[in-house]
C-alpha cells in the first residue's frame, strides 16, 4: 500500500512534508516540497487496518500544524493523484483504484500539454472517460503514449517508488577527557578521527573537497580552520598533512579541548588511464606537495602563470597550480627556443642621456654604460578608461655587454629598465 | 593475419605514434635518462640534460642562458608533464615563457623568496616525484650571496635528485655546483643581431655561444630568436 501526502496551502518549511512522512516510513519519495509518496508496506504490524493508519497519519499532520491532504490506495499513481485531488482523508482498497480515480478531471492527471488538448477536443471531461475508451483505439492514435495514459488513468503503477536519500553529513567530534596544547598531541587525534571519517567518504563512493576543522579552546572560543585542496582526497595521511600545516601556519592560542571535523563530500573520480597519454600526476600528491609550499603559494606568489588579454606589459596573474590531464597532440610543432625577457619588478628608474632622440647613454643602479646599439622606438599605449599607461620602448646593448629593455614612461616623462634579455 | 605479426606490428604502432623522441613515458615504461632542451647544438653537444643529476647553466648576463632553460621548459611541459621554476628574484616572464612554447598551465612558479627557502622549495619539489624538470633560477643572485650558501646544501640536493627522475637545473651567472652526472653549459658573451637601418630596424635575437663538458669543454653556437 501506498500513501500520498499533499500540502495544498504553504508549508511551514521545505522538507516539512518529507519529516512527517519519514516518521512513519524510510522509504519516501519527495516531488517538491509536495506532494510526498510513501510505502507503506510492512506497517500493517502497527495499524491494523488503512483506515487506522490513514487516521494517525492525519493526526501527526495535525500535530505538526501542516494541512495536508492525507491518500491511501494501492498504488503509487492512485495514491499521489487522490492526495492533490480529494481533500481530507482518502483510502482505498485493493482494486478499487479506477473507481476512485473515475469522477476526477483529467488535469489531475498532470498530462502533456499536447495530450490533454487532445483529449480535451475529443470531449473528455474525466479519468473515468478516458478509461472507458478502447485501447486498441488509443494505440492508433496516440502511439504507445495512448495505452500509457489509460492505464494511470486506471491507476496502474508504471515505475517503482525510488525513495529520496537523506542528505548525509559527514562530520566527527572527539571530546578530550583534558585540554591539550601543541600540535604534536593534536597530530595523533587527527590520526585518530580522520580515519573512520575518510573509512566512511570511501564506503559512500566520495571524496572530500573540503574540510573543516573547528578546535573548540580552553578560554571558550573557537578556532576554525578551512583547507580546501586543489583535489578532492579521502586519503587520511594527506588530510592529516594539509591540516597541521594550516594549523602550524596560524596555531590556536590556548589549549584545546574538543575537535570537531566537517567534510564536503563529492564523487570520488575515476580515472581512466589511457595506454597512449602520458601517466598523470596524483592529485592528492600534487595537494599535499603545494600545502608544503604554504609559504610560497600564500598569496599568490607561487602558482600557475596566467597571461592576461592586454597590451599592458607584464600584464598576467598566478592562479592556484591545478593542471588539467594533459591531452598532448603529437601533430603540435615542437616549441622554438627565443630569448627571454628577465623582468625586474616594479621596472628598475634609470636615468637616460639621448643623442638626436636616441639613448646614448644608461645608468640605472648597477646597469650603465654607453649605448653600442639600439633598435625603436615602439610605442604603445592603452588603459585610457581605468589607469592610463603610455611607453616608448627601446632595446639596447650596452658597450660593456648587456642587452636590454628600457623604455620612457611617455606620461611621466622618466625612464626605467623593464629588464635584461638572456 | 596470424597473431604474432599482428602483435608486432601493433607495438610498432604504438611506437611509432610518439613523434617525439622525448615523449613522456607511457604508463609502466621507464623514462629515457636525459631531458633534452629543444636547441639542436646544444642537444647534440650533451644529449640532452641528465635526469636524477643537478646540471648547470651558467654565463654572464644576456648570454642565453634563460632562453635555453625556457626551451627546455618548454619542450616538456609542450609535452605534457609537469615542470616547476623557482624564481627567487621573481625575474621570470610568463610572456616570454608562453612565447617560447611552454604550456603555463603545467608551470609551477614560485617567486620571491630567499635563496635558501629556495634549496628547501626544490627539495620538497623533488620530493614529490611530479616534476620532470625544476629550474632553479639564481641568475640574478650576488656570487657573495651564493657563496654564503653552505657548500653542503648542494650535496644533500644532489642526493635528492639523484632517487629521482626528475632534470634539476641551476641557473646562475658563473659556476656554482654540478651533480657527479649533471651537465655543465657555460655560455659565453653573445652577440646580438640587429636587422634594418634607422626607424625600423629590429632586434633579431642573440647569436649564442656554449661551452659543455667538464674536462675538454666544447664549443656550439646557436641562435636565440627575439621574433
Amino acid at each position: 500500500m501506498y500513501g500520498g501526502l499533499h500540502a495544498p496551502d504553504a508549508l511551514p518549511s521545505e522538507g516539512a512534508l518529507v519529516e512527517l512522512a519519514r516518521s512513519f516510513t524510510p522509504r519516501v519519495q519527495a516531488f517538491g516540497a509536495t506532494p510526498v509518496l510513501m510505502d507503506l508496506a510492512g506497517l500493517g504490524r502497527v495499524y491494523k487496518t488503512s483506515d487506522e493508519l490513514g487516521n494517525a497519519i492525519a493526526r501527526a499532520a495535525v500535530a505538526r500544524a501542516l494541512q495536508a491532504n492525507v491518500a491511501i490506495a494501492p498504488s503509487r499513481v492512485a495514491a499521489l493523484v487522490l492526495a492533490r485531488a480529494c481533500p481530507g482523508l482518502t483510502l482505498v482498497a485493493p482494486g478499487q483504484e479506477a473507481a476512485a480515480l473515475a469522477p476526477l478531471p483529467l488535469e489531475c492527471l498532470e498530462l502533456p500539454q499536447a495530450h490533454a488538448a487532445l483529449l480535451l477536443r475529443w470531449g473528455l471531461r474525466t479519468l473515468g472517460e478516458l478509461q472507458a475508451l478502447p485501447s486498441h483505439g488509443l494505440f492508433d492514435r496516440l502511439g504507445a503514449a495512448g495505452p500509457r495514459l489509460q492505464r494511470l488513468a486506471c491507476g496502474e503503477d508504471e515505475a517503482p517508488l525510488v525513495p529520496t536519500l537523506t542528505p548525509e553529513s559527514f562530520a566527527t567530534t572527539l571530546e578530550l577527557e583534558w585540554p591539550i596544547d601543541g600540535l604534536e598531541p593534536l597530530s595523533f587525534l587527527l590520526a585518530r578521527v580522520l580515519q573512520p571519517l575518510c573509512e566512511n567518504l570511501t564506503g559512500r563512493g566520495c571524496k572530500a573537497a573540503a574540510l573543516e576543522i573547528e578546535l573548540r579552546l580552553e578560554d571558550g572560543s573557537r578556532h576554525v580552520q578551512h583547507l580546501k585542496p586543489a583535489a578532492p582526497s579521502a586519503e587520511p595521511r594527506t588530510w592529516r598533512t594539509l591540516a597541521l600545516l594550516q594549523l602550524e601556519a596560524d596555531p590556536p592560542q590556548t589549549a584545546i579541548e574538543a575537535l570537531t571535523l566537517r567534510a564536503t563530500p563529492t564523487p570520488a573520480r575515476f580515472v581512466q588511464f589511457s595506454l597512449l597519454d602520458p601517466a598523470q600526476p596524483s592529485p592528492e600528491k600534487l595537494a599535499e606537495t603545494l600545502a608544503r609550499l604554504i609559504a610560497w603559494t600564500r598569496d599568490g606568489k607561487g602558482g600557475a602563470p596566467r597571461l592576461l588579454d592586454s597590451h599592458r606589459p607584464d600584464a598576467f596573474v598566478v592562479e592556484t597550480y591545478a593542471p588539467e590531464p594533459a591531452v598532448v597532440d603529437p601533430r603540435a610543432l615542437a616549441p622554438s627556443p627565443r630569448l627571454a625577457l628577465r623582468a625586474f619588478r616594479p621596472p628598475r628608474p634609470a636615468v637616460v642621456r639621448t643623442n638626436g632622440g636616441f639613448p646614448a647613454f644608461l645608468s640605472a643602479g648597477g646597469i650603465g654604460g654607453p649605448v653600442a646599439d639600439r633598435a625603436g622606438p615602439w610605442r604603445s599605449s592603452g588603459g585610457w578608461w581605468d589607469v592610463a599607461w603610455s611607453r616608448e620602448e627601446w632595446d639596447i646593448a650596452l658597450a660593456s655587454g648587456g642587452l636590454y629593455r628600457i623604455f620612457r614612461d611617455r606620461l611621466r616623462d622618466c625612464w626605467f629598465v623593464e629588464g635584461e634579455l638572456d | 593475419m596470424p597473431a604474432a605479426p599482428l602483435k608486432t606490428a601493433l607495438e610498432e604502432l604504438l611506437k611509432t605514434r610518439r613523434l617525439q623522441l622525448e615523449q613522456p613515458p607511457l604508463r609502466g615504461e621507464e623514462p629515457r635518462p636525459l631531458v633534452r632542451s629543444g636547441i639542436a647544438p646544444l642537444d647534440n653537444l650533451i644529449r640532452g640534460f641528465p635526469r636524477g643529476q643537478l646540471s648547470e647553466i651558467s654565463g654572464t648576463a644576456s648570454s642565453g642562458r634563460t632562453g635555453v632553460a625556457l626551451s627546455l621548459l618548454a619542450r616538456a611541459s609542450a609535452a605534457g608533464v609537469l615542470v616547476a621554476w623557482i624564481d627567487p628574484a621573481d625575474r621570470f616572464d610568463p610572456a616570454s615563457a608562453a612565447a617560447c612554447g611552454a604550456v603555463l598551465e603545467r608551470l609551477l612558479w614560485l617567486r620571491g623568496r630567499p635563496l635558501a627557502d629556495s634549496l628547501s622549495a626544490a627539495g620538497t619539489l623533488l620530493g614529490a616525484g611530479l616534476f620532470e624538470a625544476i629550474v632553479l633560477d639564481f641568475a640574478a643572485a650576488a656570487p657573495a650571496e651564493l657563496r654564503r650558501l653552505p657548500g653542503s646544501a648542494w650535496i644533500r640536493l644532489q642526493r635528492r635528485v639523484a632517487c629521482t627522475r626528475t632534470a634539476l637545473l641551476l641557473l646562475a651567472s658563473e659556476h656554482v655546483a654540478t651533480g657527479p652526472g649533471g651537465a655543465r653549459v657555460e655560455l659565453q658573451a653573445a652577440r646580438p643581431r640587429w636587422s634594418g637601418n634607422g626607424p625600423g630596424r629590429l632586434l633579431r635575437g642573440l647569436d649564442a655561444t656554449l661551452a659543455a663538458g667538464r674536462h675538454a669543454p666544447t664549443r656550439a653556437s646557436f641562435t636565440l630568436h627575439a621574433l
